[in-house]
């Protein structure tokens, strides 16, 4: 699958989570790399490349850290929106 | 600059101590955000509420860890803390520092930030508190391009930590320094992304007397050791004696293990019932040192109580070889992150975990044979079972043995 191919579907498994379950990185990994039948290490690296580039990004909440879809304000903070 | 009236902190300043007050009101005079933090914490005293709120979504591009968000309930009344995020900065190995560095710390965050520190952290980090969202991107720019990067926070690898070593002491059993420094540069993603269901701390001690207090504070506590005798300097040992020192009350009645005696004359230590405490090295420095070779205890599992109460680390392998490149230990870690992963629910601590499923599983996982060492309370550690395949294999030996006439009870 193609890096931008698996990074849709990384975006919608974190949209189909979203407000309802804090997803941690490696819940990610694991559901897109079942669900999409390729190795866990595509994932993770398609993962951190949207992280870094703010498709992504980390939360922190309750003690544990997780991955989240950013809000627009988050966005306009890092510059990445106007 | 608004000047708050302190009557209650400033109780804080009196006695013989060091005040953090002082040190709080003395950047207030040139920072709005010091000032400001002086004028909440009275507020905080004078109600007895707490205000501050803490976490969301504050940090650099690309990091999960390093940046702490907080807040304040009271924004309006004190705008100078309404953000007031905490940046941890990675700290040397054995917090060596040069003033030059240190100079340079503090001017970046006098720029941008309340100019309050914390020297350091529990973890280790070197905790710069108080700054505004919108400067992180260019905190981060300033530190980074001077060499240093962000320690680690949230559910990552916490900065590891350890203790001076080689450097100023001459107990250490392995470079303490240079293992945390090949270890930081290793799980680089592992500090700065979280990915675990919690924290994860390790601590560097190079000897029993565990500067760092590995043993109650990390998850992952590597102490130093040696295998040999602890050499004894009989002479040395008179002149202590001649000096006022008992060596029966101070020495030999504090041994935990009670392998040591004294007849007035000499000291004896049965080496094989010694457990490496460092106790009668420590009050006996010209007296007695360790021999033999040398390297490190592992053990696991210490905590502050939080999901379940506190933890002391757990002996897992009693004693590793520490050297550069350290593969052995490196993939033990790995090992350990991926049983832990596997098994451990949001906010569970390995030790808790390793409580939960039990160390036998643990110890499976991560390809330990169970070992005499690892049992914390004699009769009270049921995790050396036989397996069903070692019962059948048993069976099959001994009928082996009754047919053989080698059978013995």
């Amino acid at each position: 699958m193609e890096t931008a191919e698996l990074q849709e579907k990384i975006f919608a498994f974190c949209q189909a989570a979203k407000g309802k379950k804090k997803l941690k990185e490696k819940d990610i990994i694991k559901g897109v790399s079942a669900e999409q039948n390729v190795p866990p290490d595509d994932v993770k690296k398609a993962m951190r490349a949207m992280i870094d580039v703010g498709r992504l990004m980390y939360s922190y909440g309750g003690g544990a850290s997780s991955v989240e879809i950013p809000s627009e304000e988050y966005l306009r903070e890092k510059g990445l929106i106007k | 600059m608004k000047k708050y009236n302190t009557p209650l902190i400033d109780q804080l300043e009196k006695g013989p101590w060091p005040s953090f007050v002082t040190e709080m009101k003395k950047a207030g005079k040139n920072n709005e955000m010091a000032n400001d933090a002086v004028g909440h914490l009275e507020k905080c005293y004078t109600t007895k509420m707490g205000y501050w709120k803490h976490g969301g979504i504050v940090g650099v591009l690309g990091y999960g860890g390093g940046i702490i968000g907080r807040y304040s309930e009271l924004g309006e009344e004190f705008p100078g803390v309404a953000h007031f995020h905490t940046v941890r900065l990675n700290q040397p190995s054995g917090f060596f520092y040069t003033s030059k560095a240190l100079r340079e710390i503090c001017d970046i965050w006098d720029k941008y930030g309340s100019g309050l520190t914390n020297m350091h952290g529990s973890t280790g980090d070197i905790v710069l508190l108080g700054t505004k969202t919108d400067a992180l991107e260019t905190i981060f720019a300033e530190y980074s391009s001077r060499g240093w990067d962000l320690g680690g926070s949230g559910s990552d690898l916490r900065t590891p930590s350890c203790c001076v070593g080689p450097g100023r002491c001459e107990w250490s059993n392995y470079d303490t320094l240079d293992l945390v420094y090949n270890l930081t540069q290793e799980f680089q993603d592992e500090l700065h992304r979280p990915m675990f269901s919690y924290k994860f701390k390790i601590k560097a001690a190079g000897c029993a007397c565990d500067c760092v207090a590995s043993i109650a504070r990390s998850d992952f506590s590597i102490i130093g050791t040696w295998k040999g005798d602890i050499l004894i300097d009989q002479k040395e040992v008179q002149n202590y004696a001649k000096k006022g020192m008992n060596i029966m009350s101070e020495i030999v009645g504090m041994c935990p293990t009670q392998c040591m005696s004294y007849d007035g004359k000499e000291l004896k230590i049965d080496n094989a019932e010694c457990s490496r405490c460092m106790h009668c090295i420590s009050k006996m420095t010209k007296a007695l040192r360790p021999s033999g070779e040398r390297g490190a205890t592992i053990c696991m599992g210490s905590k502050a109580p939080i999901v379940v109460g506190s933890l002391l680390s757990w002996v897992i392998i009693p004693f590793i070889k520490l050297e550069s490149p350290y593969t052995e230990l490196k993939e033990l870690i790995r090992k350990i992150w991926d049983w832990w992963d596997d098994n451990a629910k949001p906010r569970e601590r390995i030790g808790e975990v390793i409580e939960m499923k039990g160390m036998r599983s643990f110890l499976e996982a991560i390809g330990v044979p169970p070992m005499p060492q690892q049992i914390k309370e004699p009769r009270k550690d049921p995790f050396m079972f036989y397996t069903e395949a070692d019962i059948t294999a048993y069976k099959a030996k001994e009928a082996e043995e009754k047919k053989t006439g080698k059978y013995r009870f």
